[in-house]
């Protein structure tokens, strides 16, 4: 498997695409850097949480909540024990991905919506636990300056650092999508009943999805902490979760990169159009509108689909049928 | 809108300085100022984000007559939709791109804090927090690069304890909005309360989650307990509530009660004759008080422009306008290191008298006002009286204090 | 630090949490009544009900007086409801074949330009309205003070219980909109105009939100970001009634209320922790809520 995606024409472009992201720094300005490492984080969660509900059929409608469980693993470990910045960074996934265990075996025995709802009861619990335990948490306003490591000083080397772990979590996505557990999964998304007749736990696979995902979105909130020094707990709040949901709809549902085309728009927008409007939130829902009454697959979405119908031999890995 | 019209003049203001700036070459030499403006200008707490913005305005034109170091201050605006990453990133857009030579605002505490250390400390950029009244600002996180133009935690629980160690009040309780600014307004009363008078006791405490709607049954469990003094801590949209649940139950016409900022006519206006009298409450700037000349000019410039009393924020923004324009001129030129050494101990006229930006802290040392809420007819809503004034250095937290919070 | 559980206290709570769930009802009764008939998670439910408390007070202060009070109870209602017309209209009805999915982030979107055009409207300050004299002040019930609004309220929920149940049960349209909820293409196939009926429920529901925002207008300060705090409540109370059950949205609001106000009495610290464990526990129990969902 993997030698053919090694030969494949995409692989090529992706390293290409990489090869001139690495070498930005060199041209770019510090601010634009900045951006970029922001897209690469909002991307990285939006794509995580694309591997549910795109990619899965999943409404995981809280999965924000996961995120948040990732940045302040990270930020408390690293505020509040003397041990070194690594721990704290390996231990935001692994804790984020327990968190979507744990939620994830509570939600799945619930359907759609009823899923969707539980579980945003259980991450507004997240977030409300983190808001109160002034303690642990220092409450609303959040840690800030959290030291990083030496090398995490200057924008470059930040960047350099959110750049290569998105890399890496993009092509584990990439993999763990092209292999039989991803083709489960798009079946069970697109016939759960036909799935279960033919003898598939279609529960324990979504499970182990949400673990996935989960993994991802937490990894995700580390390079968040990595990039402001920053947690505080609007992090898990439900209102970030539906603006994921929208990267995803920007981007589009059914594409490898749809969503991290998606985080970039938004990002952009509110960054371009933010600084001069105060209304661009207005702006940001009439787009939404447009897209899903003319373009509800999302921008790489529409494109690709025609593609599909002239190569269908060759069809992306993540495209239904 | 309003904030429309404001924009449209700000905008025309701007492009005349420019216009002006490239007739004249001879000044090349000199520069303009730039300040870039990190606040909130949506959902509820743009009322204190565009009360600000109008005063740094009066005050930039003001300024700008003169002209500072031959050039002029000029600012950008960016709206953080009071939320932490997007007021991050729109800093750091002000910093690295625009340039800004220093930058101001903004009402969260969280986003102040994250600012200063991440904006301000990491790029060496003068930072003003001019809304957030967190005391860690410049308490136990402050550093060089941070200043705070507002009254903060510290100053109000001081000056709150001075007046009240000295009435006869045993047993406190403290209730209020289980978030950061409340949790430090609580703790910094009760410790200088406890400094000042040894025997007094909380007897107990009640917090409900900001933007509780329905606050009767924390009344009535604090009703119960009989308390010598309830200490409520709130602020914003919360502190209408509190106010319109005092009048309903009625537990102000038995019970003593203080809040901070309580006699602020922002939240009072509101309420209109509705708000209940008696209700004790601290202040750093009220627009009708002191009635001294300055202040009264201040007043009248700022209703003949934005037809309405300026607020706190205002005022606090005025008086940063003229820090920075004054740190520049002491400085005698725009340079980041030598204005913020210029800045330290700087003291300039604002429309309630002198006040000093304290070197230790970098804190502006205000004078801090007590007064009782009573309705006024003239008015048609309540204002303070029996106003207490205290002075600025008495009520904050000392350079020893402040020392020690940043070990 | 442990408050003392008194049976007055007690009772006291009680009325209070019973008057809080009222208001959730009403609201959550509306997000109920739409997700059964039209199946559309309403997540803009929540800026209705803050249009409602605007124009409510907006109404109110015009008027001035007691009068002013009672036509902004209409009046807020019917504004609101023109509003929901006009986009159900223009917006929605071409879109109730869509995933759920699809309907959610749809009126996120309708969320996010409701919330920008509230600001444009009437701006950013904090307003209040006072509720008309001989609903103000407090009575004594077993010896503590309970504010009359509370007890007004109290009444008013029930009349709206009983009034959507009458509406859902009694009425034509009522029935057509129950069986449309059941199974939509048997209606239109035996010639009724399913286009009409979903259009009037939808408003019906939108109605409701406008209802609730003029009702809790007097007891908060009106501002914008009302309707965050709102509409997730109201999300989770419908979910544990079972999805587009009036009685179901009842009993969610009372869960919902009780746990909080008496949670106060109990540990107040964590009494805003209460509805939502109360919510985890129903649904970990009885997934699909407690009484019968439409779906």
């Amino acid at each position: 498997m993997i030698a053919n995606i090694l030969r494949s024409r995409e692989f090529i472009l992706n390293l290409l695409v990489l090869l001139a992201l690495a070498l930005l720094p060199a041209v770019a300005g510090r601010f634009y850097i900045y951006i970029l490492s922001v897209i690469l984080v909002m991307g990285l969660l939006a794509m995580s949480l694309n591997l549910l509900a795109g990619h899965g059929g999943t409404y995981q409608f809280h999965h924000a909540a996961f995120y948040g469980v990732g940045a302040y693993t990270a930020a408390l470990l690293i505020t509040r024990t003397a041990l070194p910045a690594w721990v704290g960074f390996a231990a935001g996934p692994v804790m984020a991905a327990l968190a979507g265990l744990i939620i994830g075996g509570i939600c799945v025995r619930l359907n759609k919506l009823y899923f969707g709802m539980l579980q945003i009861s259980l991450g507004s619990l997240l977030w409300i636990i983190v808001l109160r335990w002034y303690g642990l948490t220092a409450g609303d306003d959040g840690i800030h300056g959290i030291p990083m490591p030496a090398f995490l000083s200057t924008s470059t080397g930040i960047y350099y650092f959110v750049l290569s772990v998105t890399t890496a979590c993009l092509a584990l996505m990439y993999l763990i999508l092209k292999s039989p557990f991803g083709a489960t999964l798009r079946a069970i998304r697109d016939n759960p009943q036909r799935c279960e007749a033919v003898g598939i736990n279609v529960r324990r696979h979504q499970l182990a999805a949400i673990v996935i995902a989960t993994f991802f979105a937490g990894a995700a909130g580390v390079l968040f902490v990595v990039l402001e020094s920053s947690v505080y707990p609007d992090m898990l709040f439900w209102v970030l979760s539906l603006e994921i949901f929208i990267m995803c709809l920007l981007g589009g549902w059914f594409t490898f990169y749809g969503p991290m085309l998606g985080a970039a728009i938004m990002v952009a927008l509110r960054t371009f159009v933010g600084s001069t409007t105060e209304y661009w939130t207005l702006i940001l829902g009439v787009v939404l509108i447009l897209l899903i009454f003319f373009l509800p697959e999302g921008l790489m979405g529409f494109d690709l689909r025609k593609l599909i119908r002239a190569r269908r031999r060759r069809a992306y890995p993540s495209v239904p049928e | 809108m309003k904030r429309e019209r404001f924009l449209s003049v700000g905008l025309r203001l701007a492009l005349a300085a420019c216009a002006l700036a490239a007739l004249i070459p001879a000044a090349a030499e000199a520069r303009n100022i730039k300040v870039g403006i990190v606040d909130t200008y949506s959902g509820p707490p743009a009322v204190f984000g565009n009360d600000a913005l109008n005063g740094f305005k009066m005050a930039v034109d003001e300024i700008n007559q003169k002209g500072v170091l031959g050039g002029k201050i000029e600012f950008v605006t960016r709206d953080d939709k009071f939320k932490v990453d997007i007021g991050l990133t729109m800093a750091k857009e002000l910093v690295l791109k625009e340039n800004v030579d220093l930058i101001v605002g903004t009402v969260n505490s969280g986003l102040a804090m994250a600012v200063s250390d991440a904006v301000a400390k990491k790029e060496k950029i003068p930072y003003f927090a001019w809304m957030s009244k967190s005391e860690n600002i410049t308490g136990k996180a402050g550093h060089r690069y941070v200043f705070s133009t507002t009254e903060n935690t510290a100053m109000a629980g001081k000056t709150a304890a001075s007046v009240l160690s000295k009435r006869p009040i045993k047993r406190i309780w403290v209730a209020g909005d289980d978030y950061e600014y409340g949790h430090a307004l609580d703790e910094s009363f009760t410790r200088y309360m406890k400094l000042m008078k040894p025997d007094v006791e909380f007897i107990g405490r009640t917090w409900w989650k900001v933007g509780e709607p329905d606050l009767v049954p924390y009344f009535t469990s604090i009703q119960a307990a009989n308390p010598d003094l309830i200490h409520f801590c709130t602020g914003g949209a919360s502190m209408a509530n509190v106010l319109k649940t005092i009048k309903t139950t009625g537990i102000h016409q038995k019970i003593p009660i203080y809040i901070h900022t309580a006699i602020d006519y922002a939240v009072l206006k509101p309420l209109g004759t509705e708000a209940p009298e008696g209700v004790m409450g601290t202040m750093d700037y009220l627009f009708y008080y002191p009635e001294v000349e300055s202040n009264r000019k201040f007043v009248k410039d700022y209703q003949a422009r934005f037809n309405a009393p300026p607020g706190f924020p205002a005022f606090h923004a005025y008086t940063t306008a003229y820090l920075i324009a004054e740190g520049f001129r002491k400085a005698g030129k725009i340079d980041k290191e030598a204005f913020i050494d210029a800045v330290e101990g700087l003291t300039v006229d604002t429309p309630v008298g002198k006040v000093e930006m304290r070197a230790c802290d970098h804190q502006a040392v205000y004078p801090m006002l007590f007064g009782t809420t009573k309705i006024s007819k003239e008015f048609g809503a309540a204002v303070a009286t029996d106003i207490l004034t205290l002075r600025g250095a008495e009520v904050m937290p000392t350079c020893e204090e402040i020392k020690a919070a940043r070990k | 630090m442990e408050t003392s559980v008194t049976i007055a206290g007690f009772i006291s709570q009680l009325l209070v949490g019973l008057s809080r769930a009222m208001i959730l009802f009403i609201v959550a009764s509306g997000l109920s009544f739409i997700l059964g008939v039209l199946r559309v998670p309403n997540v803009a439910h929540g800026s209705l009900y803050m249009i409602g408390a605007f124009v409510a007070h907006s109404v109110a202060t015009a008027v001035g007086g007691s009068s002013g009070f009672w036509l902004a109870l209409v009046a807020a209602p019917l504004a609101v409801a023109l509003i929901s017309l006009v986009a159900e209209r223009l917006l929605f009805c071409h879109l109730y074949e869509r995933e759920h999915l699809m309907l959610l982030l749809f009126t996120f979107a309708l969320m996010l330009i409701l919330g920008d055009l509230t600001k444009m409207t009437w701006g950013a300050d904090y307003r209040s309205i006072t509720a008309p004299p001989f609903l103000q002040g407090s009575v004594p019930v077993l010896g503590t003070a309970l504010p009359r609004y509370n007890l007004f309220l109290l009444i008013i929920g029930p009349l709206v219980a009983v009034g959507l149940w009458l509406i859902s049960t009694r009425t034509t349209f009522g029935k057509i909109a129950r069986a449309a909820a059941v199974d939509r293409e048997m209606v239109g196939a035996v010639g009724i105009n399913v286009s009409w009926v979903f259009a009037m429920a939808f408003v019906l529901g939108c109605l409701l939100a406008g209802l609730g925002g003029a009702l809790v207008a007097p007891t908060v300060s009106i501002t914008l970001g009302m309707d965050h705090t709102i509409i997730i409540e109201a999300f989770l109370i419908v979910t544990i009634g079972g999805l587009g059950n009036i009685w179901g949205a009842m009993a969610g609001a009372l869960i919902f209320g009780l746990t909080q106000s008496l949670g106060v009495l109990f540990l107040p610290q964590f009494a805003i922790v209460f509805p939502y464990l109360a919510v985890v526990c129903i649904l970990s129990l009885k997934p699909t809520g407690l009484l019968k969902s439409v779906w």
